[in-house]
This record gives C-alpha cells, sequence and structure tokens, in this order.
C-alpha cells in the first residue's frame, strides 16, 4: 500500500468506502430485533397518549401496538447498526445517546433564539446558501441531521441531495462565516453527526 | 416561580420573532424568524405550563409529548415552505447561491 501513488491511493480508498456501502444491506438487525425496538417505541407512546394504567387499558395497547409493530417493523429501524447485543443497544441509546442529544439540542435551541433575536433587532444579516457534505447515508440518519441542523442557530436545511453514493445538503444560512465545505461544514453540523454516526449507517 | 421566568421567555421570543418577520427581507429569512419563534416560544410555553398545571404525571407528559411533536414537525414545514418557494421560482437576495449552481 505504501508503494502505490498518491492518486490512484485516494481512488482505491474510494472504491473501499463504496464497497462498505454495499455491505450495508448485510450490516442490518435481524428481523425479531426489529420488532421488539419498534414496539417498545410504540407501546411507551401509547402508554403516555392514552394516560391510563389500567391493566385491561395495557394489555390492549400491548396487542395492537404489537400486531402494527409486526408489519411496520421496517419503516423506524432498517438504518439502524448491528454492534453489539440488543439489550446492551437500548441501554446505550436510551440512557446515553438520547439524554446528551436533548440536553445539548435544548441549549443550542435557546442559542438560536437569542440570534434571531439580536439579527431582528440590528439587522446585521448577510445571507447565503452553501452546500455541505455529510458522512451518513442513510434516509433516518440524514432525515435526523437535517433538522437538527434547523433546530441549531441560523442555519435552515433546503434540499438533500443524493450523488454517487455521497450525501450533500444545501443549508440557508442567515449569516455566512464560511464558504469552503470542510469549514462550512464543521460549523454548521458540529459533532452532532459523529453521534449520529454511531447508531445509523 | 420558575413558570413565570419560562413564560416571560416564550412571550419575549415571540414579540422578536415577530419584529424578525416583520423587518426581515425575503421569504427565508423571514421564515428562519417565524420557525425559532415557534420552536422556542410555543415549547417554552408548554413547559411552564406542564409545570403549572395541577394535574397527574402522566397529563403533564402529554405536553411534553406536543413539545417533542412541535419540535420534530417544524423543521419539516420550514424545508417544505423553502424548497416550495425555491422551485416555484422565488429567488433569494444572498451573497451566494450554491443550490442554484447546481440546478440550473
Amino acid at each position: 500500500m505504501s508503494r502505490v501513488p498518491f492518486y490512484l491511493r485516494e481512488r482505491l480508498d474510494d472504491v473501499k468506502q463504496r464497497v462498505l456501502f454495499e455491505t450495508y444491506e448485510a450490516q442490518k438487525l435481524p428481523k425479531w430485533e426489529q420488532v421488539v425496538l419498534t414496539w417498545i417505541l410504540l407501546f411507551s407512546f401509547w402508554t403516555i397518549i392514552s394516560a391510563n394504567l389500567k391493566a385491561e387499558n395495557l394489555l390492549i395497547g400491548g396487542l395492537a401496538t404489537l400486531v402494527i409493530s409486526s408489519f411496520m417493523h421496517e419503516m423506524l429501524t432498517e438504518d439502524i447498526r448491528r454492534s453489539g447485543h440488543i439489550l446492551e443497544k437500548i441501554l446505550y441509546i436510551s440512557f446515553f445517546v438520547i439524554p446528551q442529544y436533548l440536553f445539548i439540542m435544548a441549549f443550542r435551541l435557546i442559542e438560536s433564539n437569542f440570534k434571531v433575536a439580536k439579527h431582528a433587532v440590528f439587522m446585521d444579516i448577510n445571507p447565503g446558501i452553501v452546500k455541505i457534505k455529510t458522512e451518513l447515508h442513510s434516509n433516518t440518519g440524514v432525515t435526523i441531521l437535517a433538522n437538527s441542523i434547523t433546530l441549531t442557530p441560523g442555519t435552515l436545511t433546503l434540499d438533500v441531495n443524493k450523488k454517487l453514493g455521497e450525501t450533500y445538503l444545501y443549508v440557508h444560512w442567515i449569516s455566512v462565516e464560511a464558504l469552503n465545505r470542510e469549514k462550512a461544514g464543521e460549523k454548521i453540523k458540529g459533532d452532532i453527526e459523529g453521534w449520529l454516526r454511531k447508531i445509523f449507517w | 416561580m420558575i413558570e413565570y421566568f419560562l413564560l416571560l421567555l416564550g412571550e419575549s421570543i415571540m414579540i422578536f420573532g415577530t419584529l424578525g418577520i416583520l423587518r426581515f427581507p425575503d421569504v427565508y429569512t423571514r421564515l428562519h424568524a417565524a420557525t425559532k419563534c415557534d420552536t422556542g416560544g410555543a415549547m417554552t410555553i408548554l413547559m411552564a405550563l406542564a409545570i403549572a398545571s395541577e394535574a397527574s404525571l402522566l397529563i403533564k407528559l402529554k405536553f411534553l409529548v406536543l413539545a417533542f411533536l412541535i419540535a420534530l414537525i417544524n423543521p419539516m414545514v420550514s424545508h417544505a415552505i423553502a424548497r416550495g418557494a425555491y422551485k416555484y421560482g422565488i429567488k433569494p437576495e444572498v451573497v451566494v447561491d450554491m443550490y442554484a449552481w447546481d440546478n440550473p
């Protein structure tokens, strides 16, 4: 590998990345784990929405959500990476990733409100539409990343473009600070993408 | 005590968002102000209601589910409006427009 010329090495890395993306079909979760994850999510939503802790209500809700999750299991959990045991994954997601994400996003949301208030008062805007590249490829991961970018200060996702196995986002930025793709990506995405890459493909 | 602080924060965010809608130049920057005042203002007011209301815990959790749904739906709606406006042909007042470079 060390004797390979520089331009060829870049090409080889590109091909390797593409092969990795193609083996993602083989890295999906097995079916019963998808059903269990969907069922937990739907059943907790049922319990909160119905606000009724009687036994027959919980029984009806559990059966109905089990039926729904048995044939809709691919919709939410299609893109989750396979790593470790399912119990480990549930504990990791619900006690480590989600609280961290919610905490950081709450502060970013408040910061974005103050930033837009500042822009509205002083009118020091410098808007522009920039294009950034993401490392995520799955539909769910790109959706969560685009929504988080819209919630973070001063940015609004306009469109997503997938070309040759790479994903690009078009972002409307209210005060453009960098035009370079890498620098703008670092400033816009922050460390959200790093967390999402741990779970999604 | 903390619910009055949250209510005041929500009200002030709503007022500044309205000011932004009135003062910004074009659709996209106005959309920034509209969505930000919606998320921040409505979510803080819902949290104040969840703290202040005298109901059981599950009913209070419903307010938090509503706040979560607002945070989920708002970016999608803003994306849909912005993309629809762009496809309709409204040109943004910007310094650089990379979306027009790739979609001539």
